[in-house]
Order: C-alpha cells, then sequence, then structure tokens
C-alpha cells in the first residue's frame, strides 16, 4: 500500500511541476539554512577550541630554583645549573595529581645545531615523548621520539620547521644526521608550530641531554592540565607536593630578608616565614604577562595577582560558552523559522491540493478506500516535498559550506548528525505540517467528495 | 425467489437536507426490497428523491432515518472502515459524469478497486484483472489511452468494467446513459442486460427517461421522496435487438 501511495504521490506531484518545485523550493532553503548555520557554528566552535588549545593556556612551568625571590637568591632563568633541586622522579610525581593531562621533564640549553656545510645557534630541549601533545604541535616528516629513545637516551633529534629550513633546506631531513657538541644525532621527525619561536627549536631525549651535561637533575617540568580554568589550583598542588618531596617544611626556619615590602606578600613564602621554595611554579598566562620584566617587578605583580590566572581562564571560559550558546540560540531560532515557513509552505500547497482533487478522494473512496487509504496518499506526498526539499537543501548546505570555506575562509564543518538531523527534521515538518491538510482530505464524506464541482 | 433475502431491504428510509433554512425532504419514509439478479430501474423527475436513495444504496451517505439491510446486515451498524470494505467488494458505481480518475490511463482506472481490497493483489494480478475487464467491454486495446482520450461511450466503458472488478453483487448506475448518444446508449444498456442475464448481477440504474427504464425487469417510479409505482416490466426493451437496427453514426477507429 505504501509503494502504491508513494506511487501516487510522485504522478499528483509530477503534474503541478511548478507548484512542486516551489513547495520543495522553500523547504530546500529552510534545510540549506540549517546545514549551513549548523557548520558555520560547529566550525567557529572548533576553530575556537582549536586556539584555545594552541594558545596553551592550560600549561603550569614548573622550574628548578626560585628565581623570583629576586636579591639575594636572585638566578638567571635560563642559565644552566642553576640549582638541581628538580629530578625525573618530580615530574612522575606530578603526573598523577587529579586534573594533569601531560608532563614532560626539560633539560634545556642553548647551542650550535651543526650539519656538514651549515651551522645554526639554537635551544636545544630536552623533552619526554608528551612534549608535542603539550604544544599541539603537527608533524609534517616523520615522527616525535619515542618512550624506548627516553629510556636509551638515544641520539635521536627532532627539528622545528624553521630550523629545517636553516639546516636543509627543501630536503627532507629524516634519517639525517645533525651535531650537537660533535655528537652525531639523527633526525628523526620536523614539527610545525603556531608559535615561530618554537619552529627554531631542536628536541631531544631529557636523559640524553642529561648524560649530555652530565647531571641527574632536571631544569624543568612542563605540565598540562585537562582544563584551563584548573591551572591555579593544580599549581598549588604541585607547590604543595613538591614542598613535601623536596622536605622544605621540615627543615629549621631560616630568616628572610625584606618581607614587609608594603604589606605585600611574596611568592614562594611559606607562611611564618619557612624555607622558600627551591623551586617555581608559574602558569602560561601568568609567564606572558611577565615576560620581559625585571623578575623583582614580576615577582610583585604576580604576589598581588594571585587569582589571576583563574580569572582569566575561567572569565575566558565563560565568555567562550556565553558566545556558544547565544550562537546556538541564534542557530536554532533561524533553523525554527526557516524550517516553519518551509513547512507552512508544504501546508499550503496541500490544502490547495486536497480541494483542487476533492473529486478524486469522492472517487477513491466511492471505489473503497478507507479514510486512513487517503490521510497515507496524503501525508505521504507532503513527506515526499519536505523528504525531497531535505536532500536539495542538504546539497545545497554543502555548497555553501565549501563556498564559505574557500572563499571567506571561515571555518566550516558538516558533521554526519548534522546532516541526519536536517534530513530527520525536513521528515518531520512534512509529517507535521501535511497532518492536518491530509487529515481534512481523509474526513471528506465521500458524497460531498463526489459531488464537488 | 421470496424465500431468499433480499440482497437490498429497505425500511422507512427518510432523508432531510437542511438547505438553508430550509429543510428539503429527499426521500419520506421508503421501504424497498430488491432481490439477487433483478434489473431494478428507478425513473422520475429531477428532484424525485432517486439519486439520494442510490447514494445510500451505495453507502455513500446515511439516511436521517430509517433502516438499510444490505445483504441482511445493518449499514448503519458498520464503522467506517468496514463501509468502505463493502463499497469496495460488494457494490460497483457507474456515474453519469462517468467519474474516472484524469490524468490516468484507462488500465489503471480499472485497477484502482484493487488498491483498496481485503486481500493486497501482486502489480501483475492487477494488470491481468484489469485487462481482462477491459477486453469484456471491448477496450483492451485502449488500455494505455488517458480517460481524457477517449469518447464518452468509452469512459463509460472504463467505468463499468472498474465497478465489475471486484465482482460485485450489485451495480449502482446514476443515469449512466445521461452523458452518451443514443447509439452508445443503447451499448451500455446491452452491457447492463447481458450481465443481468450471464452473471445475475443485481442492478439498480436510476434516470429520469422513461425510454431507457423500459430495459428494467423492474421499474420502481419516485416522485417527491416517494414510490409511486413499482411493477414488474412486461414490455422488456432488449437492447441487443435495438443496436442492430441503429446505423452506427461514429465509426470507432482503434
Amino acid at each position: 500500500m505504501l509503494t502504491t501511495s508513494l506511487r501516487i504521490a510522485q504522478k499528483a506531484l509530477k503534474r503541478n511541476k511548478l507548484r512542486t518545485g516551489l513547495a520543495i523550493l522553500g523547504m530546500t532553503i529552510g534545510v540549506a539554512a540549517v546545514l549551513t548555520m549548523f557548520a558555520l557554528g560547529t566550525g567557529a566552535q572548533e576553530s575556537v577550541s582549536a586556539d584555545v588549545r594552541s594558545a596553551g593556556t592550560t600549561l603550569i612551568f614548573v622550574r628548578s630554583g626560585n628565581f623570583t625571590r629576586g636579591g639575594e637568591e636572585s638566578r638567571i632563568p635560563t642559565g644552566m645549573g642553576s640549582t638541581n633541586s628538580l629530578v625525573p622522579a618530580d615530574a612522575d610525581a606530578i603526573a598523577k595529581i587529579d586534573g594533569v593531562k601531560y608532563v614532560s621533564a626539560n633539560v634545556k640549553e642553548r647551542t650550535w645545531v651543526e650539519t656538514s656545510n651549515q651551522r645554526f645557534y639554537t635551544q636545544i630541549v630536552g623533552a619526554d615523548v608528551a612534549y608535542p601533545d603539550e604544544y599541539g604541535w603537527t608533524f609534517q616528516k616523520g615522527k616525535f621520539f619515542k618512550e624506548s629513545d627516553v629510556a636509551s637516551a638515544a641520539q635521536v633529534a627532532v627539528i622545528g620547521s624553521s630550523l629545517r629550513d636553516h639546516l636543509f633546506g627543501d630536503e627532507n631531513p629524516v634519517g639525517k644526521e645533525v651535531q650537537l657538541h660533535n655528537q652525531p644525532y639523527r633526525v628523526v621527525g620536523v614539527f610545525e608550530s603556531k608559535d615561530d619561536e618554537q619552529a627554531d627549536l631542536a628536541i631531544i631525549p631529557y636523559t640524553t641531554a642529561q648524560k649530555q651535561l652530565g647531571t641527574s637533575s632536571i631544569q624543568m617540568v612542563t605540565v598540562s592540565a585537562e582544563q584551563a580554568g584548573d591551572t591555579t589550583r593544580i599549581s598549588d598542588a604541585i607547590k604543595t607536593l613538591l614542598r613535601s618531596r623536596h622536605h622544605l617544611d621540615n627543615q629549621i626556619t631560616q630568616p628572610t630578608g625584606g618581607v614587609a615590602l608594603g604589606g605585600l606578600q611574596l611568592p614562594g613564602a611559606g607562611s611564618g616565614g619557612a624555607t622558600p621554595d627551591d623551586f617555581t611554579v608559574k602558569t602560561q598566562s601568568s609567564e606572558a604577562l611577565t615576560k620581559g620584566l625585571n623578575t623583582s617587578v614580576a615577582a610583585f605583580i604576580l604576589a598581588n595577582m594571585p587569582q589571576m590566572d583563574q580569572t582569566n581562564s575561567q572569565e575566558m571560559a565563560g565568555t567562550l560558552s556565553r558566545a556558544g550558546s547565544t550562537m546556538t540560540a541564534l542557530l536554532a531560532a533561524i533553523a525554527t523559522i526557516s524550517l516553519i515557513v518551509g513547512g507552512i509552505g508544504i501546508m499550503n500547497i496541500m490544502l490547495v491540493s486536497v480541494t483542487e482533487r476533492t473529486r478524486e478522494i469522492g472517487i477513491r473512496r466511492a471505489i473503497g478506500a478507507r479514510q486512513s487509504d487517503v490521510l497515507q496518499q496524503f501525508l505521504v506526498e507532503a513527506v515526499s516535498l519536505s523528504v525531497f526539499g531535505g536532500i536539495f537543501g542538504i546539497i545545497i548546505g554543502f555548497a555553501a559550506a565549501l563556498t564559505i570555506t574557500n572563499v571567506l575562509h571561515w571555518p566550516a564543518t558538516i558533521s554526519f548528525t548534522a546532516v541526519a538531523l536536517a534530513f530527520g527534521i525536513a521528515a518531520a515538518t512534512g509529517v507535521f505540517f501535511g497532518f492536518y491538510p491530509a487529515r481534512r482530505a481523509s474526513q471528506l464524506s465521500p458524497i460531498d467528495a463526489l459531488r464537488y464541482e | 425467489m421470496t424465500s431468499k433475502i433480499p440482497v437490498i431491504s429497505i425500511r422507512n428510509l427518510t432523508k432531510t437536507y437542511q438547505m438553508g433554512e430550509v429543510a428539503v425532504h429527499a426521500l419520506r419514509s421508503v421501504s424497498l426490497d430488491i432481490n439477487a439478479g433483478e434489473f431494478v430501474t428507478v425513473v422520475g423527475p429531477s428532484g424525485s428523491g432517486k439519486s439520494t436513495l442510490m447514494h445510500i444504496l451505495g453507502c455513500l451517505d446515511q439516511p436521517s432515518r430509517g433502516q438499510y439491510f444490505l445483504d441482511g446486515k445493518d449499514v448503519s451498524r458498520l464503522s467506517d472502515d468496514e463501509v468502505s470494505s463493502v463499497r469496495n467488494s460488494k457494490i460497483g458505481f457507474v456515474f453519469q459524469g462517468f467519474n474516472l480518475l484524469t490524468r490516468t490511463s484507462a488500465l489503471e482506472n480499472v485497477e484502482l478497486p484493487l488498491l483498496y481490497g481485503a486481500n493486497p493483489v501482486s502489480a501483475s494480478e492487477r494488470r491481468n484483472r484489469a485487462m481482462a475487464a477491459l477486453a469484456a467491454v471491448g477496450l483492451e486495446s485502449r488500455y494505455e489511452h488517458h480517460t481524457n482520450q477517449l469518447s464518452g461511450g468509452q469512459q463509460q466503458r472504463v467505468a463499468i468494467a472498474r465497478a465489475l472488478l471486484n465482482n460485485p453483487s450489485i451495480l449502482l448506475a446514476d443515469e449512466p446513459t445521461g452523458n452518451l448518444d443514443s447509439r452508445t446508449s443503447v451499448e451500455v444498456m446491452d452491457i447492463f442486460q447481458s450481465l443481468k442475464e450471464e452473471r445475475g448481477i443485481t442492478i439498480v440504474l436510476i434516470t429520469h427517461e422513461p425510454d431507457v427504464a423500459a430495459y428494467g425487469s423492474r421499474i420502481i417510479a419516485f416522485k417527491d421522496g416517494v414510490i409511486t409505482a413499482d411493477e414488474l416490466n412486461g414490455q422488456r426493451r432488449t437492447a441487443r435487438g435495438e443496436l442492430a437496427e441503429i446505423p452506427e453514426v461514429v465509426q470507432e477507429t482503434a
């Protein structure tokens, strides 16, 4: 019976092609608008969250030494051998803190990277395997080194895309050798970073860097939190953890000089003048804020903005989610309006069709069609209109999303869910707006329908 | 014949329409029995209520009062779906205006009752049965023609083929010759008469022309919603014989 209804519907719809086309067009525009909006919304959300990821607001840097103390204990942040208070086991312990996603131990130095005919002075970072994930690096050639390379302190290196340009030009460096301190390192990968400064880096296993420098300590632990708003809490947890691991609270209290600086608190100074931290914990946003400042100035700024990271990241997350929900509401409104307009178009056409075909309904009823047969026939017709509209709408939506991406360079992503949803909504609109005309058709009295002129 | 249950039995059938402020009494307490195999012609002027009677007999309309037993069953007690099923399987309609689906082929029009039957029928069987019905009215060569490409007589024959497809026990015809010229009218009457003779179908034919009524085996005269005469027709016209005498005016081209 359904196939029969489909055939009757096909015939009826073909009979008045212009009208059918216009009804379908209304639905097409509705579905295409919904799909395009969805694509733009999803794309925008993805690119925003990608920006947030690459901005690295989730990063926390734990460095050995307390150079922010300034004055009597001041240290040079990038210098080697400042202290040897941090060890790889600290990194492992930090990794167990709740909310921590990645941890990478770091040993850094600046030196020459050489090939047979080129040399370039740059920063060498000894790192663990999670390092590229923390910064969201992508690999155009090769891969990052593996855990086994870290375990065996293998002489392998991963270089940034711009360092590759300096040393190798357009050549593929994977498998080739570079020299660090006259030691051969095999290049295993080339990474791309959104941060230009990172594109000059060479990364080697931190164990290899330790061997090179003859140390068992590490200079830094790069920690990334699961959530942006969580960095302050994790920073505090790291401080507590490291103080306990380094037995700082058990030591005899040392008097610290210059505490009373206008009532301002010094960072890292435990309550009641306990032993100062032998490490520094900074979130990436605080690092960005104090970049280039004199360490003492930076210390005061940070000490008086204890909630800065949290506020920043929470505000950002809040703004993003508000923007997101505004967008969603807007999309939903546009979707609803366009679908209602499309649905009304279908309803209008179906009402006209029912009136026009009153006599046909009468004939079918006289021949034995039940009310449900007539209802089904007109419902199938309405749903056919909306489903065809849905199909064309999806095609046009795809085309629009592609055009927007290519011409305007806005990100637009069409997911299978969006397509399925658009299609489902189209069919549902057909049923909803087709039901009233179909019901009206089915409830016509046979004799009145037959007599209708 | 009297021992059998009448195919159609109506008791005190009344139908009143409300036309604005005026109540129109189309039927005033009509009682009537029609037995299987009868060819009843109902004759009367327009407005006499004969069409209303036919609509009620065909289960297209409900009486205001009174009862209608079809094969002994009270139709007023049937649900809408059951009434639809009765129309589909027991009753065949032939109308003055043919009532064929426009822009639809003769074959598809004839197939129509099978679409709404109680049992699903395969497309090929639908086609075979519809072709056989078309052949029975001599139109098998025109099955692909759309209804608007057929002459009035041909359209009425398509309608008859459609009405007979489910082998109904009753054929209801409302002015079937009203839109036809005299020769095609006689042709249609010939079909009816042979249906009665060969298949024993009960036929109720409504007409305002006494000439046409004379083809029936029983003539019921109607006026102002009541039966004024009901008698067996002794001088029945036979269409077969008359056909031979009428010259063919229109040359049918296949």
